[in-house]
């Protein structure tokens, strides 16, 4: 996915996302650019029913996954109301619209549940 | 380094408080600090808000409120640190004082979320969430507790039943507050086990029903500190000793922490506290602690050591942090039922602790010669946090 880029530290390997100026673990400030790959693993998850401004759904899915290359990001979870979700299950990720600021899309992680 | 006593504190009821302004509510607060501790000078004003930019579009707040209260020309700050700012005007009032610089210094925390819609106020607190892979998404701060919560029950066995107590306990406390936001008493019944507790307790980021929420609040609260040493000739108020403060980050987002159920800087905020005061959590005899969201409650109470990993959901149920228990936790309420304006919250612990340590609360509410308490501020979600550990003092 070209649309994230993480920071895989070049001395100890700690994989960052988003960006850092030193690594979290061995302070060191070089880093390999990395794009996540593939389909995530379903680390945790809430169904928000107050939402934020901005947002005119009656629910979201927001959980947090991890890429087969290591990579943890956030990301919507598209799925309906009472979706059978479980820690650790696969999902599948895609970039695409998240929500609308001055009727422009904005884009980011949505992650659906396979089949 | 000097000893920092408290010597008055102040402050109002929280809620929603259409009548007054921002700056109101900081000025009335700071009066009753003034007055109580018997001072009408200071050398400078620590202020704690993190909404006046963005809700009220007011900047400069501690300009304002200095004016307001004829405090000129004491030096004043303004401390945004999030849902920890008023936890970190106190610490930065603290150091002032400690360091030599100042002798008397109000700290005052104020909020006023109730004048936009839940809509704005939700987006609002969700600002400090990062900017780039977490805001967007929608996320609020109740989202984050959910996701937490998740974790936290599948690794401890915390259970419903266990946060539900607490939503009871604190709002108990909440009805005997006459400062508290929400004075309703709840029952397991109501909001868990009759058939109508679907509609009066829903889901509300899951996990978390309603009633694991604090409200959104209105209020604001305050405090004069001094060095140790000159209590005797600027009041006749019996000192409450600052004896430890600590104060630890974490990362900015949840994704990037390795475990997500563990509070780092809960932990090391207390740690630094405790070892300040040289003391031992088991000394503790009240604590205030930041229950945003009733898992926090539990997560605290074992990361600052009240409790094993795993056993502050049980002490909850055995009855342990009730008052009377073994070490009450949220008398006032906590955040949970005296309310959350986030920016008076820190402030708003450290005048219910000096209320405990100087003995002057009703009896319903009073922790029984209360010698020394803990609080907990908890900032962003749990990267910014800042603990105290108080004394009671002597005449």
């Amino acid at each position: 996915m070209k649309e994230i880029t993480a920071y895989k530290c070049k001395k100890c390997g700690r994989i960052h996302y988003p960006k850092h100026e030193r690594c979290l673990t061995c302070k060191h400030r070089e880093f390999e650019p990395i794009h996540p790959e593939g389909n995530v693993k379903l680390l945790t998850f809430t169904q928000i029913f107050n939402l934020p401004w901005g947002f005119d759904e009656r629910f979201l899915y927001i959980g947090v996954v991890q890429f087969a290359n290591g990579v943890k990001a956030m990301g919507q979870i598209d799925a309906p109301d009472g979706a059978d979700l479980r820690l650790g299950m696969t999902l599948k990720a895609e970039w695409e619209p998240v929500r609308t600021v001055f009727d422009e899309p904005v884009y980011g992680l949505k992650l659906k549940p396979l089949g | 380094m000097r000893d920092v006593a408290i010597i008055g504190v102040g402050m109002i009821p929280f809620g929603r408080r259409d009548e007054d302004t921002l700056v109101d509510m900081l000025a009335y607060a700071s009066m009753k600090a003034l007055d109580d501790a018997g001072v009408d000078a200071v050398d400078a004003l620590y202020v704690a808000n993190m909404g006046g930019g963005v809700i009220q579009r007011q900047t400069a707040i501690a300009s304002a409120l200095v004016d307001r209260l004829s405090l000129l020309p004491a030096a004043a700050d303004l401390v945004e640190n999030g849902p920890a700012s008023g936890g970190s005007a106190v610490k930065n009032g603290v150091l002032a004082v400690a360091s030599g610089y100042y002798d008397v210094v109000l700290v005052a925390g104020g909020e006023k979320m109730r004048e936009v819609t839940g809509w704005r106020a939700t987006d609002f607190v969700a600002t400090l969430t990062h900017p780039e892979t977490e805001y967007p998404y929608g996320i609020t701060l109740p989202g984050m507790a959910g996701m937490f919560t998740r974790l936290y029950m599948e690794k401890y066995g915390v259970t419903r039943e266990m946060l539900v107590q607490i939503a009871i306990k604190n709002q108990t406390m909440g009805a005997l507050n006459p400062y508290a936001h929400v004075e309703m008493m709840i029952t397991k019944e109501g909001v868990m086990d009759s058939p109508h507790s679907v509609v009066n307790n829903p889901p509300a980021a899951t996990p978390l029903h309603l009633y694991d929420m604090c409200p959104v609040s209105d209020g604001a609260a305050a405090v004069i500190l001094c060095p140790l040493n000159r209590v005797k000739e600027l009041t006749k108020n019996l000192p409450v000793v600052v004896a430890g403060f600590g104060q630890a980050t974490d990362t900015h987002t949840l994704a990037e922490r390795e475990d997500p159920t563990d509070l780092k800087a809960v932990t090391l905020a207390a740690q630094q506290a405790f070892e300040r005061a040289k003391m031992k959590p088991e000394e503790i005899s009240v604590a205030e602690l930041h229950d945003a969201f009733t898992i926090l409650e539990i997560a605290e109470s074992e990361h600052v050591g009240f409790f094993k990993k795993g056993e502050g959901g049980k002490a909850v149920l055995e009855g342990k942090t009730r008052l009377g228990g073994q070490l009450p936790i949220n008398v006032s309420g906590g955040l949970k039922a005296r309310g959350h304006p986030v920016g008076a919250t820190g402030v708003a612990q450290i005048v219910e602790l000096t209320w405990q340590l100087r003995h002057e609360l009703p009896k319903e509410r009073q922790v029984k010669g209360a010698k020394a308490g803990f609080s907990i501020n908890f900032g962003g979600f749990g990267n910014n946090v800042v603990a105290f550990v108080l004394k009671r003092g002597e005449k």
